[in-house]
């Protein structure tokens, strides 16, 4: 099952656990020790040196830019080259982060909601992209773009503040609010869409493709909380949706087995339909450490590199 | 059986059932909420309604409705209506009296327990809210019990009570039961009488009224009124032969009742001996004498008793009126000092002195002296001084004379023509004599006023008690009365003018005569009146009572009364009392009543039939100065009365008749009220719906854990 294999830890990886990590208040020092943490455990990993330091000099032709000029090569060979490697190797990377008030849920009191682990993840992420010298941004989103931190490399720590205060409130919808980050995000990159995907897969997958339709790699994190998952309820009760409050009167024994049908459904067909428009999706339980999630994402940054 | 409430209104509170149903029907999924991501994968599952509209625990449901259904019918304040209940309830809370019949009548046969038990009758219905008095009576009343709230104290004291020796008299315990009722605040009034109604103790003129409203219950115990033989008041003949006091006694035996002769022994005890032994054979209802020979009597305080011997009596007899107790001690004659004129003749006093000496029982004791006044120490042996047409002496012997008088002496002035005083004795007499009258014309004067209520005219009170008016007065002496606080006229002339007259003088007294007790100026000598008339003079003034042989059942003897002991024959036992010594009294039954010294008062009560006898404390070795108390003959009779006379005397007015108009409404209200009150069916349900609502608690606590323990995942999918 998905979620079942959502939740198993990558072999050899010792992470720290989001209850851990949620006792750290520096988003940026909680995405070092984890990235850090994670490269120096994956010391043998084929991805290693993967990266894009490879420079490449290319002669010079009347209309570069003379500020690319190497010098110091020009000084050992006496011929003008123009270093090209930096410029075309760095990729956007825009985090785009749904801040709806269903991401404030979490059902272990003293465990993360899905938008704290969202903001680890994120975290880790744009620092292991500003670690691959990648020009990173930041979206949140709920029914409409709240915060937008365009993609630059600088923007890192602006992009981390904007994760560190972002708060869960409003309902959501994916479409008009994808449709506006894909108007923003103008310069082709890789997208990371953080979501809890509750909508119907077509609708989703009609946001996505608004990225996907201009170019981006999408690499969409779908998280969802344990509680989601297993339902695990036992007394008849009234349920909330924390978007709209309505209330429903539920007796969780009965509904169980079909909710675990139709939340296994939607994301299977989520994720089917994201690999069959080559999106990568993954699917990240809230209590597990966020291996999975780096992994997934070095996955991309390797495809990337190949189809480069 | 019938159901009523005082507040019915409230059982629009029964609507209440469907509370439960309707919540369980119509209300939303409980209380706790769970706040979840989105709903999205949920949905409203139509069986879950269905289930709701299900009643699974329709125990739950009946226990929460009938609940509150209790709740609604104890506000509404159910009563039975039922005769039981209505007989229970009564006319509301009720103020009972029981008269219990205590007088020595009630002996006969099981007549006592019968009334015990009619009174432990009388007591055993009573409702929460009743109160009962048990007044005890004979001729007189006491509550035993007053007003308390259950039967047993009236039970505790039926169990210790016991018959006296005393009469009945209703007036008492009927003023009491009165008493009791008026001032009680209940709505019911009832008065329930266990008596053997004798008519003797029923004058009708008791002046009972009783609140409005009492039941009243008569419970006759005995209804035919056995044959009685009595022994009525003896006769206690007393003269002296040989020096010594005689005494004859004569007794009178009385039968009620009875179809044939009946033969008795009647006995004499002296001091506890038999002295005589007499055979009667008495008629049906009839009365026979009884004359015993005469005895003397030599000792002080002698303890006689004439009594019916019990053998051969019937067995239905009242036994304690067949007896007579007596005390007798040798007489003490009247001292009288007789002074004549100087160098009149022995006939100058002789119808006087003859009166004087043919009186019985102590007699009197008459020194004639024409000489003067004797000494001091020759007037303390005397009671009485007559001076017989002769003045009140001046100068010491004056002195002398008002000293006696002053110490309780009497002194009579019989003014004849020589009679009379001067102003400076005369503080000690009445008024002032004036010359002689004559009252010759015609059939000469006569007695025209009598002061019947004085001692000296009391006994020829009543009709054939002896006409003065037969008496005609041919010469007296004027006389002049003034109104004083010490003089009383007690006799006048049809002209007006004082006949004789009276002044108290410290603790005795004068009399004075304005004529003469001879045949010369009036001839009440020679009427029958003149006798008992001396009589009763000189006895005034000597200030002596008869002292009596036997007192009556529940008389009361004020010890502290000195006159009164005397009037006992406890003369004696007055004087170490006032000389500070303690005295102790044993009753008949045995029972010590202690007579302290001192200042008074102290009562020493007669209520046994017997003798009390007095000594001083732990000297058993002394004669006993004693007291006879016979139980009254009255109760003998023991006809019976008609209870339904008794009733209509009894009740007021109204009568028990329940009122009309708004005041039977009222009054109906009000038992509904008190029986409600009573049962109190209330208490009981608002007990049973807590019971219900607790049950309820613990029963669906448990099916609710039973529910979530055996809850498990259902094989049913939904999509919203």
């Amino acid at each position: 099952m998905t979620h079942a294999r959502a939740r198993a830890g990558a072999p050899g990886a010792q992470f720290l656990d989001p209850k851990v990590l949620a006792r750290i208040d520096n988003l940026e020092l909680l995405a070092r020790t984890v990235v850090d943490g994670f490269l120096n455990g994956l010391h043998r990993a084929p991805y290693l040196g993967l990266s894009m330091d490879f420079a490449e000099h290319r002669a010079y032709v009347p209309g570069d830019d003379t500020r690319h000029l190497d010098w110091r090569l020009f000084a050992r060979t006496d011929r003008h080259y123009v270093k090209q490697y930096e410029a075309e190797t760095n990729a956007n990377v825009m985090a785009l982060i749904d801040v709806s008030a269903s991401m404030s849920y979490g059902s272990d009191p003293e465990g993360v909601t899905k938008l704290d682990y969202a903001r680890y993840l994120t975290a880790c992420l744009l620092h292991f992209s500003r670690g691959q010298r990648d020009r990173v941004g930041i979206a949140t989103f709920d029914d409409d773009i709240r915060e937008y931190v365009p993609c630059s490399a600088r923007n890192l720590d602006r992009a981390l503040h904007v994760l560190a205060r972002a708060e869960a409130g409003r309902s959501g919808d994916l479409y008009p609010a994808l449709l506006k980050a894909a108007e923003r995000v103008g310069r082709r990159g890789i997208v990371i869409v953080v979501s809890d995907f509750y909508e119907p897969v077509d609708r989703a997958m009609e946001a996505l493709r608004l990225l996907r339709g201009r170019g981006h790699d999408l690499a969409v994190f779908r998280i969802m909380d344990p509680a989601e998952l297993a339902l695990p309820f036992d007394d008849p009760t009234n349920f909330e949706d924390l978007e709209t409050g309505e209330q429903m009167p539920v007796i969780p024994k009965k509904l169980k087995e079909g909710y675990d049908a139709l939340v296994e459904g939607h994301i299977r067909e989520l994720e089917e339909r994201c690999t069959a428009e080559r999106m990568d999706h993954v699917l990240l339980d809230s209590s597990q450490p966020l291996d999975m999630a780096l992994f997934r994402y070095l996955t991309i940054r390797e495809k990337k590199a190949r189809v480069r | 059986m019938p159901l009523g409430f005082l507040v019915p209104l409230f059982l629009v509170g029964l609507a209440g059932i469907v509370v439960p149903i309707v919540v369980h029907l119509t209300r939303k999924q409980r209380a706790k909420v769970i706040r979840f991501p989105s709903l999205m994968f949920l949905e409203k599952v139509p069986y879950t309604a269905e289930s709701r509209r299900r009643i699974h625990h329709w125990f739950l449901l009946a226990l929460r409705a009938l609940a509150l259904a209790l709740l609604a019918l104890a506000f509404a304040r159910p009563f039975l209506q039922d005769e039981a209940a209505g007989a229970l309830a009564g006319s509301g809370p009720t103020e009972h009296v029981v008269l219990l019949d205590r007088s020595y009548s009630m002996a006969i046969e099981d007549r006592w327990a019968t009334a015990l038990d009619a009174a432990r009758d009388a007591v055993g219905g009573l409702g929460p809210l009743d109160r009962v008095s048990l007044v005890l009576f004979d001729q007189s009343a006491a509550a035993a019990v007053r007003s308390a709230s259950g039967p047993e104290r009236i039970r505790s004291a039926l169990d210790t009570v016991s018959i006296t020796d005393r009469a009945t008299r209703y007036g008492p315990a009927f003023k009491l039961a009165q008493t009791i009722l008026e001032e009680s605040e209940l709505p019911g009034k009832s008065l329930t009488v266990v008596s053997d109604l004798q008519r003797g103790g029923w004058t009708g003129e008791e002046g009972i009224q009783l609140p409005e409203g009492t039941t009243v219950s008569m419970v006759v115990v005995g209804d035919t009124p056995p044959a009685n033989v009595s022994l009525g008041d003896i006769t206690l003949g007393r003269d002296r032969f040989q020096g010594a006091e005689r005494v004859t006694p004569r007794a009178r035996i009385t039968r009620v009742g009875g179809d044939a002769e009946l033969d008795v022994q009647v006995v004499l005890e002296l001091d506890g001996r038999e002295l005589q032994r007499r055979s009667v054979t008495l008629p049906p209802a009839g009365a026979v004498p009884v004359d015993f020979q005469p005895f003397t009597l030599s000792d002080r305080h002698t303890q006689g008793v004439v009594r019916v011997v019990p053998d051969g009596l019937p067995a239905a007899e009242l036994l304690q009126d067949n007896a007579r107790h007596f005390v007798l001690s040798p007489g003490r004659a009247t001292g009288v000092l007789l002074l004549d004129p100087p160098g009149a003749g022995a006939d100058a006093s002789l119808h006087l002195r003859r009166a004087l000496e043919v009186a019985r029982g102590d007699g009197y004791r008459v020194d004639r002296s024409t000489g003067a006044v004797p000494g001091a120490d020759q007037l303390a042996e005397v009671q009485v001084v007559i001076l017989n047409d002769r003045p009140f002496p001046a100068g010491s012997e004056g002195e002398r004379l008002r000293d006696f008088a002053a110490a309780g002496g009497g002194v009579v002035l019989v003014a004849g023509s020589r009679g009379g005083w001067s102003a400076e004795t005369g503080a000690s007499l009445p008024g002032t004599l004036g010359a002689v009258e004559d009252r010759e014309e015609g059939q000469g004067g006569r007695l025209g006023y009598l002061n019947y209520d004085h001692p000296v005219f009391e006994l020829f009170r009543g009709p054939r008690r002896g006409d003065f008016s037969v008496a005609r007065f041919f010469r007296a002496r004027s006389w002049q009365v003034p109104p004083h606080d010490s003089v009383s006229v007690l006799a006048r002339f049809d002209d007006g003018s004082p006949a004789l007259a009276e002044r108290r003088v410290g603790a005795g007294r004068t009399l004075v005569w304005a004529s003469t007790l001879d045949a010369f100026w009036t001839d009440l000598a020679l009427q029958p009146v003149f006798v008992p008339f001396v009589h009763q003079l000189v006895r005034h003034a000597s200030g002596r009572t008869d002292v009596l042989d036997a007192f009556t059942a529940g008389q009361i003897l004020d010890v502290s009364d000195a006159r009164a002991m005397e009037t006992a024959g406890l003369g004696e036992v007055a004087e170490a009392l006032a000389a500070s010594e303690d005295r102790v009294a044993l009753a008949p039954s045995g029972a010590g009543i202690e007579l302290p010294a001192g200042a008074g008062p102290h009562f020493l009560e007669l209520g046994e039939q017997g003798f009390y006898e007095i000594r001083p404390p732990g000297r058993n070795d002394v004669r006993p100065v004693a007291v006879a108390v016979n139980v009254d003959p009255a109760e003998g009779d023991l006809a019976p009365l008609d209870p339904q006379e008794v009733e209509a005397s009894i009740r007021s007015g109204g009568g028990n008749v329940p009122a009309a108009g708004a005041d039977t409404e009222r009054a109906q209200e009000l038992r509904l009220e008190d029986r409600e009150r009573r049962q109190s069916l209330w208490r009981w349900l608002l007990a049973g719906a807590f019971l219900l609502l607790a049950a309820e608690t613990v029963l669906s606590n448990r099916v609710s854990r039973g529910a979530g323990r055996t809850r498990t995942s259902a094989p049913q999918g939904a999509q919203g």
